[in-house]
Parts: structure tokens; sequence; C-alpha cells
């Protein structure tokens, strides 16, 4: 049945609906609605599930680990600098191969204290070792945490739900939220390959020595890698139940484009009314979302990034010394392919500044106008900053 | 497209009115979104929110800047905030008011409406008679002046989503509706 | 570390993790320090001279398991609900958890149980010894000491009959101390507790001299507990005045409900309880009540609560004036007095006081004599020390040869007099015969050193008749010794008590009950020195999980096959009830 919904409140249906044993987290803004919701559900008897209340972020991770590793299926949500605290345990639940999910609402790093929009905290986890979406709609955050529970379990490896500050997490739109038995045909019962158990004693995490723990990372690549290749059959049987696909990426009239704009996140659906209106112009402009970013879909990139002349990212995030993150990676899948069409960074958006339509015509526009790009990254829409000090 | 922007105070039901308001539509048929002006305010402090209203799904999904029509839950608020900031001409501004409003000249241009919702709210025994509840009487208000959405789809609203006193708070949105004066377009002065 | 390929279609998954056990590496031969539990004592323990195993007490109450806190209480002392109230309890100056905020209200607590076991109409289970043996024992008065001695006797098998010359049993408790600190109804079932072992109390039957030698054959041993009832005169001229009176007789008259009218000022001669009980029971009755005091104010033998409330109540101190002479002079007494100071040191450790200046004259219409009192017959008083005779702590033990043994207790020869001392009197005394009893007369002092609660003087039944709490060692845990990481500061609850000018209007008991919510959180305060209260720090911290915990998690070992020793669970330990100790002989 479809409902108004917030994000936050979108996700909080999907882990209702995904049947999650046990729930633990730490409130932060803007991620708060998410567990506020939950909790309510598990006080209302609307799940049936355990509600860890923490002293920390690290200790909700921590305390989900414990959890997953006796065989049940476990959630938390965090952001920022919330996600910051969490490091640590990241590592040690991939390690772990614990399908754990979590939703993370992108918020920017202090100082200077900002609870807004920017992708950073997230992206600076991206060699922890999960598996990393990001939504543009109430729906597809819905959707994509009942995916990350089929997708992880299957290859043992956590997954991260990421979603705008606000722009998403408190936005109230139309999202369908499916029947419990449609949910449960889609994902049954979890059946883990290993957990604790009392009756077999061992210790989970000991030591690994040289001569085995690069067969363990690599088992973790491997893992990474059969993500990529599982997910095609799990968004089918998505799609076969409940009539919606997303795609590790997805392209919108890449196909015979000049100019490609990739976006994440809910610039993409701005882009969308972007692309509709100078396509209506004549303008031959495509656009590509790139949605799953751990694992890369560097195939997919390149299947639909090959054949454009010019490419421009847009990053609402930044690797200080380098460039936006994302650009960085699209020109490293990109680089080996003879004849690659050169990469435009912008960055924009940081620190929850709005990403208008003026915005993105404007990045056209600049791509338009130029050959090639002069630098790394333009930081869109910078303003005087008069130091007065 | 339509936007639409609401002004009131933390602790007010703004937020609430927007919701309200987007989920009466979207039983009306509407596409919706909503969402409060994001940042971290108090009780008191003036606080915004938005609606946006479509016939086809909203791809937009950035603030609000040019809205078609404006709601202001608190006629206090006319001495700080410009509540005609980027509003389009013709405009609806629909205030709470205890009576007609004054120095109307400033709203040239566009469309005025006015309601005194802390009365009828403290009739029906919402909030205090000090701070009455307004927010559920405000759409009441606004739904006849925009002419959309239907007033059922504004009660079932209330009834999925409000619930405390949600009787009351409907019978104060139905007083609202018929009782919500018009004033339509204000002139400029001098023009006639 | 083990590779596994579940299916063909998962990747290839390998975990951290171990699959075989590590048993068979037995870590614990690496250990040269070994951890043990041991329960200590308790400093308020060892200070009770009861020897209540508080520690335990305060656990049990916390709990909620008040009748078992209750029977911890009867173990050592049968009158709870008596100490509850008058006892001065030194326990409490000696409570560790002074050093951190304040010191457990012990002694409420005490009460409390007393008064909830009594409240639910509770019949005690006390387990250990009651085999009968064939010495039967009489007893002389039934004070505090007597009874208690009848009650310790009792379960230690031997047949006890009382002899008490009064009309009713009760003594001090029954006679000289008033109804608004000890109620009569809460001393009767106090003592209605005792008869219900079977104990005979004789009232009326005042036993003379003769009765040693009368006693020989029927008794084997006679455990004298008559008190002090001989008032000691003040030695002045007009001291014999009519209408000048002693203290306790006074008492015993409220005691019986004779309520005189008082009026004018009335002077309490003394300093000790008894004196600041006759002049609150003459400020009730209506008189102004002046206690006179040879010495300072911090120098009077009565309990600084007990001055403190008569202080509230109207009652005035004057301090430093010694009784001259008493003269009457129209129908009033005039009261000749000299001013004293301090100058020196006496041999007691109390200031020497000496005249100063000028006597002085005070007009009372009334004059109480309460400085105290001596035994009433010559023959109570216990011989002086011989080969057959000898004196213990609080009470002395003679042997004569055709004889029955006799024990001197209670005021007679206690170190103190005070109800705690009586009972620890006669517990000394009922141990004292038992060991003779048994174990013949060269076991006695050996004997009774082994029931010391800690350094002693305290004894324990508990530790006489091999009771589990018997094997606490007698170490005084000390507050050093306490991981206060693990208490959180909590004020120490206050004594609900009727307002001064309620007090005055009768002889209602002026400290109110707390309620049990107020019970548990008071005795949560209470470290549990050196008592394992099954909190589990130990299991929790061991990074060898070489703790095992029984059945219901109320019993625990360690496993030396594992145990390292690296000593966390003693360090973590919040009540110091495990020791650290180096391995011998490795």
């Amino acid at each position: 049945m479809k409902r108004v919904l917030e994000g936050s409140q979108a996700v909080a249906e999907a882990v209702r609906l995904s049947r999650v044993a046990v729930i633990s987290a730490y409130p932060i803004t803007p991620q708060t609605h998410i567990v506020e919701t939950l909790s309510d559900f598990c006080a209302q008897g609307k799940m049936n599930a355990r509600f860890l209340r923490v002293e920390s972020e690290h200790s909700a991770l921590a305390s989900l680990i414990g959890a997953a590793t006796t065989g049940v299926r476990a959630f938390t949500a965090t952001s920022g600098q919330g996600l910051a605290l969490m490091h640590e345990v990241l590592h040690w639940t991939s390690g772990a191969r614990l399908p754990i999910v979590m939703a993370e609402v992108n918020r920017a790093l202090a100082p200077g204290w900002n609870i807004w929009i920017d992708q950073t905290d997230s992206l600076a986890q991206r060699d922890t070792g999960w598996i990393q979406f990001y939504c543009e709609s109430g729906q597809e955050v819905l959707d994509t945490v009942i995916q990350s529970y089929r997708l992880g379990e299957e290859v043992n490896m956590p997954v991260m739900v990421v979603l705008d500050a606000f722009f998403l997490s408190h936005t109230y739109e139309p999202v369908d939220v499916p029947e419990q038995e449609e949910v449960d045909r889609f994902l049954p019962p979890f059946v883990p390959k290993f957990k604790a158990d009392p009756a077999a004693p061992c210790a989970f995490g000991p030591l690994v020595p040289p001569a085995a723990y690069m067969e363990m990372r690599h088992s973790m690549a491997q893992a990474m890698e059969e993500a990529l290749r599982c997910y095609p059959a799990m968004e089918e049987a998505f799609e076969g139940l409940f009539g919606r696909r997303y795609g590790m990426v997805e392209a919108v009239h890449c196909e015979g484009s000049d100019i490609v704009l990739v976006t994440t996140g809910t610039v993409t659906s701005t882009c969308r009314q972007v692309l509709e209106e100078l396509r209506g112009k004549g303008e031959k402009v495509g656009l590509l979302k790139l949605r799953m970013f751990r694992p890369f879909p560097t195939d997919e990139i390149r299947r639909h990034l090959g054949g454009a002349k010019k490419v421009a990212v847009i990053d609402r995030n930044f690797s200080f010394g380098a460039s936006g993150i994302f650009a960085q990676e699209i020109r490293a899948a990109l680089c080996n392919e003879p004849g690659h069409p050169p990469v435009f960074g912008f960055v924009a958006g940081i620190g929850g500044r709005d990403v208008t339509a003026d915005t993105l015509k404007g990045i056209y526009e600049h791509v338009k106008a130029k050959e090639s790009p002069d630098r790394e990254s333009v930081w869109v829409g910078l303003q005087e900053v008069r130091n007065e000090a | 497209m339509i936007e639409i922007r609401f002004h009131g105070r933390g602790g007010q039901g703004t937020v609430v009115a927007s919701i309200l308001m987007s989920k009466a539509f979207y039983r009306a048929g509407w596409q919706v979104q909503s969402f409060p002006f994001f940042g971290v305010e108090r009780r008191g402090a003036p606080v915004e929110a938005y609606l946006r209203l479509d016939e086809k799904p909203i791809l937009l999904r950035t603030n609000v800047y040019t809205p078609d029509h404006v709601l202001v839950q608190d006629s206090t608020l006319l001495h700080s905030i410009d509540v005609t900031r980027g509003l389009k001409p013709g405009g609806w501004i629909l205030l709470n008011s205890p009576g007609t409003p004054e120095n109307v000249e400033r709203y040239a241009g566009f469309r005025l409406a006015w309601i005194d919702a802390g009365r009828l709210a403290a009739r029906h025994g919402l909030g205090t008679r000090t701070h009455p509840i307004v927010n559920t009487t405000m759409i009441g208000a606004f739904a006849r002046v925009l002419e959309i959405p239907p007033m059922e789809a504004i009660e079932e609203a209330i009834s999925e989503e409000v619930f405390i006193k949600t009787g009351k708070n409907i019978e104060s949105a139905r007083d609202a509706y018929r009782e919500v004066q018009k004033v339509g377009l204000i002139r400029k002065a001098g023009t006639g | 570390m083990e590779k596994r390929n579940d299916t063909a279609k998962t990747s290839l998954l390998i975990l951290p993790r171990t699959f075989t056990s590590t048993e068979a590496n037995k870590t614990g031969s690496w250990r040269y320090l070994r951890p043990r539990y041991e329960e200590k004592t308790s400093p308020c323990s060892n200070a009770c001279p009861a020897g209540e195993d508080i520690a335990r007490i305060e656990m049990l109450a916390e709990e909620g398991l008040f009748k078992e806190a209750w029977e911890t209480i009867l173990r050592e002392n049968p009158f709870p609900a008596i100490c509850g109230r008058v006892c001065f309890h030194p326990c409490e100056g000696r409570c560790n958890r002074k050093e951190f905020d304040e010191a457990v209200a012990i002694h409420q607590i005490e009460r409390f149980l007393a008064d909830t076991a009594r409240k639910n109409d509770s019949k005690p289970v006390i387990v250990g010894r009651n085999e009968k043996r064939p010495e039967k024992i009489a007893i002389a008065g039934a004070g505090p000491a007597g009874l208690a001695a009848a009650y310790f006797l009792t379960r230690l098998g031997y047949g006890c009959e009382i002899f008490e010359a009064r009309e009713e049993a009760g003594g001090i408790l029954r006679w000289g101390i008033p109804p608004y600190r000890l109620p009569l109804d809460v001393l009767q079932a106090e003592i209605a507790r005792i008869q219900d072992l079977g104990i005979p109390i004789r009232t009326g039957t005042p036993l003379g001299p003769s009765f040693l030698s009368e006693a020989r054959g029927k008794y084997a041993a006679v455990f004298l507990g008559c008190g002090h009832s001989r008032p000691r005169g003040l030695g002045i001229p007009g001291e014999d005045l009519e209408g000048v009176e002693e203290g306790l007789p006074f008492l015993a008259s409220i005691r019986r409900g004779d309520m005189p009218k008082i009026s004018g000022p009335v002077a309490v001669v003394g300093g000790g309880n008894s004196a600041v009980d006759v002049a609150r029971s003459v400020a009730r009755l209506g008189g102004e009540s002046w206690i006179l005091y040879r010495r300072r104010r911090e120098d009077m033998p009565a309990f600084e609560t007990e001055i403190l409330q008569a202080l509230e109540e109207g009652v005035k101190i004057r301090e430093l004036l010694a009784p001259v002479r008493l003269e009457r002079k129209n129908g009033r007494f005039v009261f000749t007095l000299q001013p004293m100071r301090v100058d020196g040191k006496d041999v007691d450790g109390r200031g020497r006081i000496v005249p100063d200046g000028d006597v002085e004259t005070m007009e009372f219409a009334k004059v109480f004599k309460a400085i105290g009192e001596e035994a009433g017959e010559d023959w109570y008083r216990p011989p002086a020390e011989d080969r057959d005779v000898l004196r213990l702590s609080n009470c002395t033990v003679s042997m004569k040869p055709g004889l029955p043994v006799l024990v001197y207790g209670g005021d007679l020869a206690a170190s103190l007099k005070s109800v705690v001392h009586a009972v620890a009197s006669a517990k000394e005394g009922a141990i004292a015969l038992d060991i003779l009893f048994r174990e013949g007369r060269e076991n006695l002092s050996g004997g009774l050193l082994k029931c010391r609660v800690g350094e002693g003087p305290s004894l324990s039944m508990e530790i006489h008749l091999g009771g589990p709490r018997g094997r606490r060692s007698s170490h005084i845990v000390s507050y050093s010794e306490i991981n206060a990481d693990y208490f959180q500061m909590a004020p120490r609850i206050t004594q609900p008590r009727l307002l001064p000018e309620e007090r005055l209007k009768g002889f209602d008991e002026i400290d109110l009950r707390i309620s049990a919510n107020l019970a548990i959180r008071e005795a949560g305060r209470c470290f549990n020195c050196g008592l394992c209260n099954q909190c589990d720090n130990c299991f929790l911290f061991c990074p060898d999980m070489s703790i095992h915990r029984g059945e219901g998690g109320t019993d625990r070992w360690i496993d030396y096959d594992y145990c390292k020793g690296c000593g966390l669970c003693a360090a973590e330990c919040p009540r110091n009830a495990m020791v650290l100790e180096e391995e011998k002989g490795s």
C-alpha cells in the first residue's frame, strides 16, 4: 500500500519487514527519526526485536557484532560523527563476515559543526569492507534495505544503505510499503552459514598469522566480487515480486549522448528533471546514477560511459589533497579503456548547500564549453569569504 | 507544480500542518512531497515547512524558493519575517489573525485570506487558551482558500495522523473551512 | 582457522575463528600467583559486641530476604527489635562506608527487619546444634544477660531455668528504659520468643546466697545476670531528705504506668543514660529538667544521640558542677553546687576536675539522683581472679571444686554496661560453659579464641558451631581494600522521628518505622565488606574464563588448570572477598 512516509520512516518500515531481530543504535541528527520509529515499533509490539540502548555508536555496532554472531539479523543507523566513531568496528564487522545492515544518513563532519548533507562521512569508510548503496528516494531506501539483507547474507558482507540528510531523511513522499508476506517470499528467514554455538565453543576474531591473514582478506575481496555477480539475480527476484528495479547503476539516455552527468543520491532526482528540460531543447545529454559504490561496478560504468564524449561527475564530498571521491573512482575505472572520455569533476552541495536545477544546468554548460577539464575539481557556487581576522 | 510554504513557530505544529496537507492531497490524487526547513530549531523560533504538489511524480529535490502560496500560523511573525519572500504574484497568503489584517498594502499583488484560527482552536479545546494549537484549523481554512483538496481529504488525513482530540481537530478544521475570510487580490495603493 | 567452501555459489568464506578447542593448553601452569575466594571479617561485625554478621544481614536485606536477614541476626543476638532501638551501634562507628560518604544506618535496618518479622508473625528457623546435653543450668536474673544466656545455652543443647526476683521478666529493659525508647510490646515480643523455646522463667523468685550450695548436683552451672540495682550514694549532706529520689525506681514507676504530675525545676544529678532518661521523663510529665554533671558534657557516659534528643526536648544541662549539699527551705530544695574546672587528665583519660571558685546555689522543686548503681548483693560480685577464676572479656567464670560452675555476666562483669554487652557477656558465658562441658577446662581459653570475630573480643556462635560463615578469615577489611570505583555516593537514610513538641505529649516511641523501600535502599549502600554477594565481577573480568558458577549462580570456583594468576578477579572484587597469594612449592 502506498503511504506518505518520511524517508526515515521508510527505512524503519523496511527494517520491520525484514524481520530484524536485534537493533542497536545511538541517536544522532539527522538519523534519529529512524531509530525513534524503530523503538516505537518495538515498544508497540509491531516488531519482535530487541532494541539495545548503548552509550555510543562504537558500542552500537560492537553489540550488533555479538548479536549477529549468534546468527540473527541485526540493524543499526548512524550519521556523520557517529559513523566516524564506528570506524574501527566497521572493519570488525566485515572481517567477521557478518551481514549487518546499516542506514547511514550522510552528514557533514565537524568542525564546523554541521548537521546537513555531505557524503564524505560514508565515503571515508569505503575501504572498510562494507557494501554501499546511495539512494535517491524514500521508495528506493525502503527497497534497498530489504535487498541489502538478501545480498549481504548471500555473500556474508555487511551493507551500508546511504541516504541524504534531510533531502531524503526528513522528506515525506508517497512510498509503497509492501505486505509482509511478499517480503517474506523475497527474504526468507536468515539461515546463517556459521554462528556461535555454546555446544561447540570457539573463539571469534582471534589472532590470524601472516600465513593465513592474506587468504582471509582475499576471501573478502572475492566476496565483494561475488556480490557483483549475485546482484542481478537478486534484483530479478525483487522485480518479479515488487515490480521495481534500480540496477547497480542506472543509465538514463547515456547511449548516444555527448555529455553524461554522473550523480548519486537526491541530486540524481533533480538531475532527471534537468535532463528532460535539456533534451527537450535538443541537447545530447545523459545521466548515469551511481547506486552501488562498493563493490564498485566498474564494468557497468565502462559500458555506459565509454561512448560519451565527456563525463561530468558531481561530488557532494571531497578528498582533501585530491578531488571529489566519485570522480576519482570513475577516472580510475575508465583510465585503462582506450580513448576514454575526459572526466570533469564538480564539487557541489557540501554541508547542506542546495544543488538546484540551475546548479546542474550551470555544470552542463561548463562542460559543454570546454574541451577538457583544466583542473581535477571545480567547486561550484563558492561565495566570496571575507576574513575579518 | 504547486509549491506551498508554511510559516510558524517551533512547537506550533507547523511541520505537522505540512505533513497533514501532503497526506490530504495525496488522498485526493496528487503527487506530494513535504519537508521542513532543515535546521535546528527550538520552541518559539520561526520555522518553515514546505509542500510540493503535482500531477506527475515530483523529481525536484531542492529547497522551495518561489512558493505559489503561503500559510502563516502566527501573525506575530509578520513583524520579523517577510512572508512574501519569493512568493509568486497572485499567490494566496492565508493569515491566522484575530481580526481583519492591518496594513494590507504590503501584500499588494498577492491574494489575502484570514481566519481567527486561535479563537476557533481554543473553542474546540485544542491546546490552551493562551497557546492554542491551530495547525488543523489552518489547513481547514487553506483547503477552502485554494479550493483544493476536498475537505473530506483533509478530514481523513487528520483522522489518520492526529491521535489526540481527533474529532475536535476535525470540527475546528470544518469551522475554519466555513468561516475563512477571503479578501482576494490586494491592489497597490492609489491604483483603485 | 579453516577454509570452507560451503557451496559453489557462495564465495570463499574464510573466517577469523578457531575450530579446535584450546583446552589442551593448560595455561594455568604459567601461574605464580593464585587467586582464591576468601571471605573476610567486616569491621562492623568486629565492632558489634554481639558479633552480628552485618555484611550478610545487609546483603540479604537488600535482596528483600527480610526473614533470612532477621534470622541471621538471631544467630548472634536474640534481641534485634531491642538492639535496633536502644543499642549505641558501635558497628556504625567502624563502617567503611564512613570513609566514602556516610556510615550505613545499620541499626535502622536491624529494627526494620525485627519489626517486619513481628508484623508477619515470623517464626525463626535457626539451624545449628541443638542436641540435648545432660547438664542443666540455672540462670539468675531475667534481664538482657540472663535471657540471652538462656537463649544461647538452649541452642547449645542445655536445659535452662531462669529465676527472676521481680514480678516480670526484662530487667533493665523492663524497668530502666522509658517506653519512648523501647515500647513494652516490643520487649514482650522478644521475651516471648525466648519463652517459646521452652525456657521457664520463674518470676517473683529471688535467689539467696544459699542457692549456690543448693544448686549443687541439680545444676551443673549457674549464670548470674542479676545486674546492678543498688544505687550509689552522692555522699553529700541532705541526699536522704524526703523528696530526693533515686532515678531507677522513678523510671520503674513510669514503666508500671504510674505517671505523677511534676512541675517546676527538677534537678537530675548524673551524666549516664539513666540520668538522661530521668530528665526526659520529667520533661514529659511537665517538669523543667536540669541535668547537673560534675564533668564536661563531652565526658557524659550517656549516648550522644540521647543527649541531643534531650536538648531538643528542652532539657537543660549544666556541666562542671559537683553537688555539695542539699537543704530544704520553704518546700523547695536548695542545692549547693561547686563549679569545677578541668586540670590535666585522669588515669581513665577523661579530664581531671578540680574545684573552681565559689560555690553557687540553685533551687529545685524536686531532685533525682542518677549517678549509677552497683551489684544489689555482695555475693553477686565476681571474685578476684585466681587458679579457678577466669576473667574473660565480658564475664567471669568461677570453677571452684565442689560447686557448680559460676558465670558472672551482664553488668556484673561486662566491660561496658549496655544491652549489647549483656548479650556479648551471655554469649561468652554460654560458649565458655559449652567448651568446659564438652572439651574440658584445658581447652577453654583456646576454644574461646577460635570463636572471635576478627581480632575479637566479639564472639560468634556461627563460628563456634562451625557454620558456613564461620569460615571467613579473621582479617578485618579496611576501607583501602574496598574497590570504591564500584560504588556511588548515596546519602544515608534519615531517621523519621516525632517532632519535639509531639514527643513531650507522652511516652510514645519517638523513632518511627522506615518503609521496606528505604530499608532496601539503605542496605544497598553497604559495601558488604569481605562478603561475596555474587556480583560476578570476577566472572566478568576473568580473561581466561576460569571462574565457574554453580546452579543458581550462588557458588563460585576457579579452574586452576587455566587460571594464569593475572589477579584481575581479586583486583576487581569490589569488597575484598578474594585473595591473591604466591604459589607455593613450585
